[in-house]
């Protein structure tokens, strides 16, 4: 009896951590964008939909999404299609690198592709020297969505692809071979079993890649697109205290993303019936290919890996040049701007800040997430499900709505108490905060599929031996998943060291600036200032992939199953 | 050369599977409307016999026909010879009115006549009340009934079954064992019938091939299989069997005489082996054929002491000793009540009972 109060007492100081740092900013959100001193309105929600420059911001961000999803899908689907069905040399290589755009972060690519596409920049002197153009082209500025699409797009297919591979393969070999043996064409095979079946995955990354590029602020912020819903959102938060005008933009945010997570969220329901059907009879064995056909693959999916690094390969010569300036490539290698990124007393505490966050969100995520996933998979007492379906909802809620609310709850609310709450004062709780609720779900995946892993026969077995629940927790259960923990300790931390939209919102005053505010800080100061952020950038990188990588090496192939939806 | 009285042949197949040879030189064939049983332990390569047959798998070597016509080079959605998947795999996003008429959509057949053809099915499985459900929420029994329907529906020549009723309880198994019978009976469909169950095989089969590592053991009806096996395995693997070694020493018109450790034996031979003076052998006897002695049975006659008894049921298993060898007699509850343990009693076995089988 004991134990089972005190996992209820565990349950319950999460889920009040939830609804205090997850559910609350988000009804807050939703209150101030409805209800004013005079009571319930649609004053700011209409005022809003009339505004023809806030319709136009809306506008722009659904194209973009919408964009972004479809050259995703036009991306992700064949390369998925072909490491599900097919066998080819060097596949697990291969397949590596796909993911290998997702963990570069846009807002930093950004940077490095605006050289790139800049007037003269390195590509309208490529044209010019090609004599394909004759004089140079500002391609951003004649094409100002083409950049923002293309860099997202090359970041977020991973995601959908991912989706994909696990939808594809995990459909039982033996439904496609009945089709074939009841006079289906290989052609009818896919359109009426393998799409259908795969629909719950499709859907769930289209959406997750729809939500995460509609609410994306650091891409537009570098292109400098002011005219799109999260700039909007990120120009309206000097004014969030007296402004309702702001939240009512978060709300339509959030009501876009919560509309999408409930339809993947019911299509993954349904999915789940479909799975439990049978067990896999055969296994599924890949075709080989032609030689001819390994080439074209091999070209096509280099093509996309070489397009997704070019930005960040560009950010590193940014950073090591001092002219790019109707070049090809850059001219005068220096190392000046990489000492100078890490010099400023600014990048300094800049680097600090996000490392010490960075450690902090991942503890409280270590802590949270292990908690999480053993109440739901160990004990599945009542409320389990809630805490659930809550510690996954940060995936499809954007760090940018949690931020918003954030400085609408918790800046003033406290008055002169709980100052070290108010963002205005010092934002480092809340940054750290919002870094763990954001990556929450990582984590809580990661404990899951260890605990599910391990038999509960050990457990057991040191309960009979007379190990109490939580020495049996404590010398059992966090031993034997250690490494799918620290794996996932380790893509929190990761995630967390380039993350913009919170720290952009969240860090006000210079001293309290990660990483990723800094870099656009230093963006728009004088003197080599983009060679500078763009070095800074390259320092973010670097750590990025050395835990990264780490990670990897711990978790192997379960590296991807962090960032399906179901 | 083609022998097109058979509605399925397979000649030399062999297939390996990287370095597992599943198939080595299989060659039987069918004959119209014959419910054909492939038996044999798992791995024996049973299954990559159907899923050739299908189409499933290609063959390494060898020739397939159906109706005499040459196959191999056939896609499986143009073999026409649909299959009962042990696992049934129901495609789970269709109702079960959809999972049975998707052959036919396939086969472009008029949508007038896909409803009647499925409904007509529907009503012939006794599934007519259940047709909007899907396979999620349909019971174990109520799956295979789809399954069988999805392919009775195209009127088929051939229908291939894998292990059909290995995920269905005793008492549904019965059932659709009966079903199966019932359809055998009613159509003129060739049925290959895969499992590893001997008892579904002897009780259902018109004729079985007996499998074993990728090799025919034995082939022919259940009858000759279960009475006059031809080795050793099959003898094994269609029911208990007591095998006593010996010697044949010379012949008594139609019968053999064996020298055993028991005495001089009569026994007859298996099928298709004719065994010379001297060679040696063993000798099958299943144990529902010895039988306590009675007078006037006065060959095959011998002394054991009772080591233990077993109550099946309707019968009793007895364990004997005989000098260093040990039988086992399977026998009705009215011939055990005389029986004790440590007791030495006389037995016998018919001569035809008696078979004498290649030793290795």
């Amino acid at each position: 009896m004991r134990t089972r109060s005190n996992n209820y007492i565990m349950l319950i100081i999460i889920l009040v951590f939830l609804a205090v740092f997850l559910v609350w900013p988000m009804a807050y959100v939703f209150k101030r964008s409805f209800i004013d001193n005079k009571g319930f309105t649609l004053f700011y929600f209409g005022s809003l939909l009339s505004d023809p420059l806030q319709l136009e911001a809306i506008r722009t961000s659904l194209i973009i999404a919408l964009l972004v999803t479809l050259v995703s899908l036009v991306i992700a689907s064949p390369i998925a299609w072909i490491v599900a069905r097919r066998s080819f040399p060097a596949k697990a290589l291969i397949s590596g690198l796909i993911l290998l755009p997702m963990i570069l972060p846009p807002f930093v690519g950004a940077l490095g592709m605006k050289m790139i596409f800049a007037r003269c920049g390195a590509l309208s002197t490529l044209l010019m020297n090609l004599n394909l153009i004759d004089h140079p082209v500002d391609w951003l500025g004649t094409y100002p969505l083409f950049g923002v699409i293309l860099l997202e797009a090359l970041h977020l297919y991973p995601v959908l692809y991912l989706n994909l591979v696990a939808s594809f393969a995990n459909i039982d070999p033996s439904l496609e071979e009945s089709a074939a043996n009841l006079g289906a064409t290989p052609w009818h095979v896919f359109r009426r079993i393998v799409l259908p079946l795969s629909m719950p995955g499709i859907f769930a990354g289209t959406i997750l890649v729809f939500i995460w590029s509609f609410t994306e602020l650091g891409t537009p912020l570098v292109f400098g697109l002011r005219r799109v819903l999260p700039v909007m959102i990120y120009d309206s938060v000097s004014e969030v205290g007296t402004n309702p005008a702001g939240y009512a933009q978060v709300v339509l945010l959030l009501l876009v993303a919560a509309a999408g997570f409930w339809i993947s969220k019911r299509l993954t329901r349904s999915g789940n019936n479909i799975s439990t059907l049978g067990r896999l009879s055969v296994s599924r064995e890949e075709k080989k290919m032609s030689p001819g056909t390994i080439l074209a693959v091999y070209l096509f999916i280099g093509f996309v890996i070489c397009l997704s690094i070019l930005p960040h390969i560009s950010v590193l010569m940014v950073a090591s040049s001092k002219r790019w300036f109707l070049s090809v490539l850059p001219e005068n290698f220096t190392v000046e701007f990489f000492r100078r990124a890490v010099g400023s007393e600014m990048t300094q505490t800049a680097l600090f800040n996000s490392l010490s966050l960075s450690l902090c969100a991942s503890i409280i995520d270590l802590l949270a997430g292990f908690t999480i996933a053993w109440l739901c998979v160990r004990r599945r007492i009542a409320g389990s499900a809630l805490l659930d379906t809550l510690s996954m909802l940060p995936l499809a809620v954007p760090g940018l709505i949690i931020a918003f609310g954030y400085m609408g709850c918790f800046s003033g609310l406290f008055h002169d108490h709980l100052t070290f709450l108010n963002p205005r004062v010092n934002p480092m709780v809340l940054l750290a905060v919002s870094y763990a609720i954001r990556r929450l779900p990582y984590m809580v995946r990661a404990a899951h599929s260890g605990l599910e892993q391990t038999s509960t026969v050990y457990e057991e077995a040191a309960a009979n031996l007379g190990a109490s629940p939580f020495r049996v927790v404590l010398r059992v259960t966090f031993p034997l998943i250690a490494a799918n923990l620290l794996a996932g300790g380790i893509l929190c931390f990761a995630f967390s060291m380039l993350e913009v939209s919170d720290s952009l919102i969240l860090a006000q005053s210079d001293k309290f600036y990660p990483i990723t505010k800094a870099i656009y800080a230093l963006m728009d100061s004088l003197e080599n200032g983009v060679n500078v952020a763009s070095a800074l950038g390259a320092w973010g990188m670097a750590l990025l992939a050395a835990a990264l990588l780490w990670a990897s090496c711990l978790l192997g192939k379960r590296l991807g199953q962090m960032f399906r939806i179901s | 050369m083609k022998d097109s009285s058979s509605s399925i042949e397979i000649r030399e197949v062999s297939k390996k599977f990287g370095r597992v040879t599943a198939l080595d030189k299989v060659s039987f064939s069918v004959k119209p409307g014959e419910l054909f049983f492939v038996l044999g332990p798992s791995g024996c390569g049973k299954t990559t016999i159907l899923r050739i047959l299908a189409g499933l798998e290609t063959p390494d070597s060898g020739e397939i026909f159906f109706h005499g016509k040459n196959i191999a080079s056939l896609p499986p959605y143009r073999r026409g010879a649909p299959m009962v998947f042990q696992n049934y795999a129901l495609w789970p996003h269709l109702s079960v009115y959809d999972n049975i008429a998707f052959g036919l959509v396939e086969r472009k057949v008029p949508k007038k006549e896909i409803r009647t053809r499925t409904e007509e099915t529907l009503r012939r499985v006794g599934m007519e009340n259940l047709s909007t459900r899907m396979p999620g929420q349909l019971s174990g029994g109520q799956q295979q009934r789809v399954v069988l329907a999805r392919a009775l529906v195209l009127n088929p020549d051939i229908m291939l079954l894998d292990e059909p009723l290995s995920n269905l309880d005793a008492k549904l198994r019965g059932e659709m064992r009966d079903e199966i019978e019932k359809l055998h009976r009613e159509t003129s469909i060739t049925f290959i019938y895969v499992t590893h169950d001997q008892t579904e095989a002897l009780s259902l089969a018109d004729r079985l091939v007996v499998m074993q590592n990728g090799k025919i053991s034995a082939i022919g009806t259940p009858f000759e299989l279960y009475h006059r096996p031809a080795n050793k395995f099959c003898a094994d693997f269609l029911g208990e069997a007591n095998l006593l070694p010996g010697r044949i020493s010379g012949k008594n018109g139609e019968l053999l005489i064996v020298e055993t450790s028991l005495g001089s034996w009569l026994a007859v031979n298996s099928v298709n082996s004719k065994f010379a003076e001297g060679t040696l052998v063993e000798c099958l006897i299943r144990p529902e054929n010895i039988r306590p002695y009675h007078p006037g049975r006065d060959t095959n006659k011998f002394e054991a002491v009772v080591r233990s008894i077993r109550l099946n049921g309707s019968t009793v298993t007895a364990v004997l000793q005989a000098g260093g060898i040990t039988l086992m007699a399977t026998l009705l509850n009215e011939y055990a009540v005389n029986l004790k343990i440590g007791k030495t009693t006389q037995w016998y076995v018919a001569p035809e009972n008696m078979v004498a089988i290649a030793e290795a």
